[in-house]
């Protein structure tokens, strides 16, 4: 129990949880991955142009929005990068905006090679 | 039952949609606050599950307009936040909310918050039946089941506006049971009882479905007759009249002879602007019928040409 909840801690997603959530439907966290992704690259593209021209209003609203993405997928890490978007967003602070969506990035292209070889279902 | 998911996260929204429909519930989406408002619009929608932040409006002021509106049904809200401060949740629910949880969403336990929502709906329905019953039976006479004098006063000042606006004119018949006093006094008042709900039995068959019955007074009854003008009204009172006296009325002891009298007025009489104003007129005209010899009908401003035989029961 405690090795597979310490496992869980290094994965980039809580499959326990999130399948908790879901009813254990493990083609429905497909789904819901892929609506992840889809939006993430809108949004990445609206920060970028809102860190660009300062949009601190734009750059909470969007780390808001990614945060509460984040934690319905149980993607705990994202969740706390996103956390730290919305707050150089409330208090307008450009340089920690900034390296708050690098690591979102990183962290994404870590969570999609991560989902490469450990798909849904395969820890259920 | 129909349930209002309002939120503007993809994700959040499909996971609650997915959840409340293996409930067995209907999930109606929306992914704005404006969008939300214009869902509510459909008054089967009595269960919301509001997100705070949303573009545009928000769950906060949908809770606000949903709880300003007056006609529709009770709508029991739940608003999801991830501001889970004492604040927060306080502001939240003085916005007009039910109930408040907190993202990410638990489900077992929006599952349960949602029973409690719909127990609180099912208790209004029931409420608001008894509500009606109630108001029903405070509108009309126990006995003869028809409207009531304060309800059909009602009906007929409304009556007379519509009149006023339409340009079209109003009529009232005031029937008096003729020797209604003897009828009781010999055959006991059960048996008046009995006739007097015959009576109101006769005339409910003579009206349009657009006219109004009521009990104005003891052994009174007035009808309230709209788009009826002075030619109208007299044919309609000998009409009423004769629906009662031409047969005797069986009752449980005996065959009893009853007649009425009937005193008419309409709106187009100078005057009678105001319902009290028409009630008086049709009144001193019934008096003038009893003042005839009962039985008979006379129509205000035509006093000279009483109808009806004047015949003493």
């Amino acid at each position: 129990m405690s090795n597979s909840t310490n496992l869980d801690k290094l994965r980039p997603i809580d499959f326990c949880d999130v399948l908790d959530r879901i009813g254990g439907d493990t083609s429905f966290l497909k789904e819901l991955l892929i609506i992840y992704f889809q939006e993430y690259a809108e949004k990445k593209r609206l920060l970028q142009e809102a860190i660009a021209r300062e949009d601190f209003t734009q750059v909470c609203e969007l780390g808001h929005s990614l945060k509460g993405a984040s934690a319905n997928l149980s993607l705990s890490r994202l969740q706390r990068i996103a956390l730290c978007l919305e707050t150089a967003g409330r208090e307008r602070q450009i340089q920690l905006a900034q390296e708050a969506a690098r690591t979102l990035e990183t962290e994404i292209q870590t969570l999609k090679a991560f989902l490469e070889g450990n798909p849904p279902g395969k820890f259920v | 039952m129909k349930i209002l998911v309002a939120e503007d996260d993809l994700i959040c929204s499909r996971i609650l949609q997915k959840n409340i429909e293996n409930w067995g519930y209907k999930a109606v989406l929306a992914r704005s606050g404006q969008a939300a408002w214009e869902a509510l619009q459909d008054e089967e929608l009595r269960l919301s599950i509001l997100d705070w932040i949303m573009p545009g409006m928000d769950g906060v002021e949908v809770c606000r307009k949903i709880r300003r509106r007056k006609k529709y049904k009770y709508t029991y809200i739940i608003l999801l936040s991830a501001k889970d401060r004492k604040q927060d949740i306080i502001a939240g629910l003085s916005s007009g909310a039910d109930d408040y949880m907190t993202k990410p969403v638990n489900f077992l336990e929006l599952r349960a918050r949602l029973q409690t929502g719909k127990r609180v709906i099912d208790l209004e329905d029931k409420l608001l039946v008894i509500q009606n019953q109630l108001k029903d039976i405070a509108s009309r006479d126990s006995l003869t089941k028809i409207w009531n004098r304060a309800e059909i006063s009602k009906f007929l000042s409304e009556e007379l506006e519509r009149g006023q606006r339409e340009k079209k004119p109003t009529g009232v018949i005031l029937l008096d049971v003729d020797y209604f006093k003897k009828i009781n006094d010999f055959y006991g008042h059960a048996i008046g009882d009995q006739a007097l709900l015959q009576v109101v039995c006769r005339l409910k068959r003579k009206i349009r479905k657009s006219d109004k019955i009521g009990r104005y007074g003891g052994d009174e009854i007035i009808i309230i007759l709209p788009n009826c003008g002075l030619t109208e009204i007299k044919r309609v009172g000998e009409r009423l009249r004769l629906s009662v006296g031409k047969r005797s009325i069986r009752t449980e002891l005996d065959s009893v002879p009853v007649t009425v009298s009937a005193g008419c007025a309409t709106s187009e009489l100078p005057g009678t602007a105001s319902a009290d104003k028409l009630i008086k007129i049709a009144d001193s005209v019934l008096l003038k019928a009893k003042g005839l010899g009962r039985n008979c009908v006379v129509v205000a401003g035509q006093e000279l040409e009483p109808l009806g035989e004047r015949k003493n029961v």
